[in-house]
């Protein structure tokens, strides 16, 4: 899926633990457009809970998540 | 002030929340001054508006403007002052940046003055009228939405587990290790925090004791709490409390965690008026009892390398957790060596308060840091333990901005490598024994 989409931003979130992927991920947004898309590498399982969750109080698109061997890698539209 | 619904807002919410402990803080004050040096911000940075009285004085200047009778008509004889925009801005500031909640003032006060609370309800201002950070209240606002949208994670959590779960296996050599979720009728619900973290070592433990566990599929985390706002706080903590209901468990055990052993013990019975049918612990208060009881035995010689332990304010000063951290130590480290001041007098590490999640402030936070530094340093220890996690973030930058060159762990971790280390032993004697037999 990454691969056939354009990423406007990569955020490197690996080592990050709780609730810094997220802090770091509502602070990147801000300062795209709309339409822009992210993807998120992290390393804390965490992210796979709490970034469905934000993205639904945020409103903002989770395109995909999903774990790649010791990485958790996410894809955010930004619709608002 | 310009906007006169955030005004009105303000004073609503002053209104609301002045029962007679919030009263008593805004009229009480010798101006004696002892509480200045009780501040870690002050510590750090002696100047007036670090002294935890002027902070309150700046919220008891506006209550005066409209409760106090001199206060609304001669303001200036009682130093009343009319709320404005700026004002109320630099006062959001000072709450949610310049005061961790910690009670140390509060402590020391001869009057008992509780300048937190009063911090605390200008966060609810803040809250209220749309000015506190907007991070806080993401982070609440997701806790909220996994709550009320359990189906958007739960599956991909329960997978994660079951990863966890494999490597739980491999660590402890036990095929038999198992890491339960929301399972009805277990003794305990453990509740952990976003983050492999905090499940692997207390699952070691649990394993360990033969614990009747499961895990809770939330975190114990509530940013509500952080932003004085109750409406939010309950509804992340109704989760929890609706969850362990439905399993029908005896014990709920928090995680690591101070603010969220301060929600969930010590506020949540308060705020839901409810006596709840099941018991809530922090961890440390458990493993300590497995020790204590001869349940889980240990080894100091596990950790061997000089270990200090920073009391988070929430479970020292607000929980009175103090025996327990201590018997843990004694217990898994050679050579515990008490920080000074510690206990009920610690100094707050400066990341307390929702500040750890507030990248804005991370100068400010270091700055105040720099006595809990100091304090480290001193004891020449290797490892810092800590027992909460909004203080091991903060303890790790603080090892990074000061040099301090230590390891920062939790007490969880420490009991779980003394755990290990006992499997290896033992099975480094069964191959000696295998060896000698053959
Ligand atoms: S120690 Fe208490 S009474 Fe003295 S100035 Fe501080 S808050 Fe006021
Ligand atoms: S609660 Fe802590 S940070 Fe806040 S004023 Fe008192 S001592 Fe300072």
């Amino acid at each position: 899926m990454t691969e056939q989409m354009k990423v406007d931003l990569v955020l490197d979130l690996k080592g990050l633990l709780c609730p810094l992927p997220i802090v770091k991920l509502s602070q990147a947004i801000k300062d795209l457009p709309v339409g822009a898309i992210i993807e998120g590498i992290a390393t804390d399982p965490g992210v796979m809970a709490d970034v469905p969750a934000w993205a639904k109080a945020s409103g903002q698109e989770l395109i995909s998540i999903e774990q790649r061997d010791k990485e958790y890698r996410f894809l955010i539209k930004k619709v608002k | 002030m310009a906007d006169n619904g955030n005004v009105r807002k303000v004073y609503e919410i002053l209104e609301k929340q002045l029962n007679q402990p919030l009263k008593t803080a805004l009229e009480v004050c010798a101006r004696c001054g002892i509480c200045a040096e009780a501040c870690h911000y002050y510590v750090s940075e002696p100047k007036v508006e670090h002294v935890p009285a002027y902070r309150a004085e700046q919220v008891r200047k506006i209550y005066r403007k409209k409760y106090n009778f001199f206060g609304k008509y001669i303001p200036s004889l009682v130093n009343a002052e009319e709320l404005d925009e700026q004002k109320f801005n630099e006062l959001v500031e000072m709450a949610f940046s310049e005061c961790t909640l910690c009670r140390r003032c509060t402590f020391n006060c001869p009057l008992g003055v509780d300048t937190p609370l009063v911090m605390r309800v200008v966060r609810a201002m803040a809250t209220a009228s749309g000015k506190a950070p907007e991070i806080l209240v993401m982070l609440a606002d997701s806790a909220i939405a996994k709550g009320e949208n359990p189906e958007i994670f739960k599956e991909m959590f329960i997978q994660q587990v079951s990863e966890l779960e494999k490597e739980l296996k491999e660590l402890t050599g036990n095929p038999n290790a198992k890491i339960p979720v929301e399972k009805e009728g277990a003794r305990v619900l453990y509740v952990g925090l976003a983050g492999a973290h905090t499940i692997i070592p207390p699952a070691i433990i649990f394993n360990e004791v033969g614990e009747d566990w499961t895990l809770s599929i939330y975190e114990a985390a509530n940013y509500g709490v952080f932003l004085g706002d109750v409406e939010r706080a309950k509804k992340i903590a109704k989760r929890i409390i609706d969850e362990a209901k439905r399993l029908k468990v005896q014990e709920v055990i928090v995680a690591e965690c101070g603010h969220a052993c301060n929600a969930l013990v010590w506020e949540a019975p308060n705020w839901f008026a409810e006596k709840f049918p099941f018991r809530v612990r922090s961890i440390v208060e458990l493993v300590a009892e497995y020790i204590q009881s001869g349940k889980l035995k240990v080894n100091p010689e596990a950790n061997s390398e000089p270990v200090t332990y920073h009391d988070s304010c929430n479970l020292a000063r607000a929980g009175g957790i103090l025996k327990e951290p201590r018997l843990i130590l004694q217990a898994v480290v050679k050579d515990f060596r008490e920080m000074t001041p510690n206990g009920l007098e610690n100094y707050c590490c400066g990341g307390g308060g929702g500040l750890v999640a507030l990248p804005e402030y991370y100068e400010k936070r270091m700055r105040a840091g720099k006595p809990k530094a100091e304090q480290i340093r001193k004891t020449k220890a290797k490892i810092v333990a800590a027992a909460c996690e909004n203080c091991k973030l903060q303890l790790n930058d603080l090892n990074n901005y000061y040099n301090l060159g230590v390891e920062v762990k939790g007490l969880v971790d420490l009991v779980a490598n003394a755990i290990l280390y006992n499997r290896q032993k033992i099975s480094a004697n069964e191959n000696q024994q295998a060896n000698v037999s053959t």
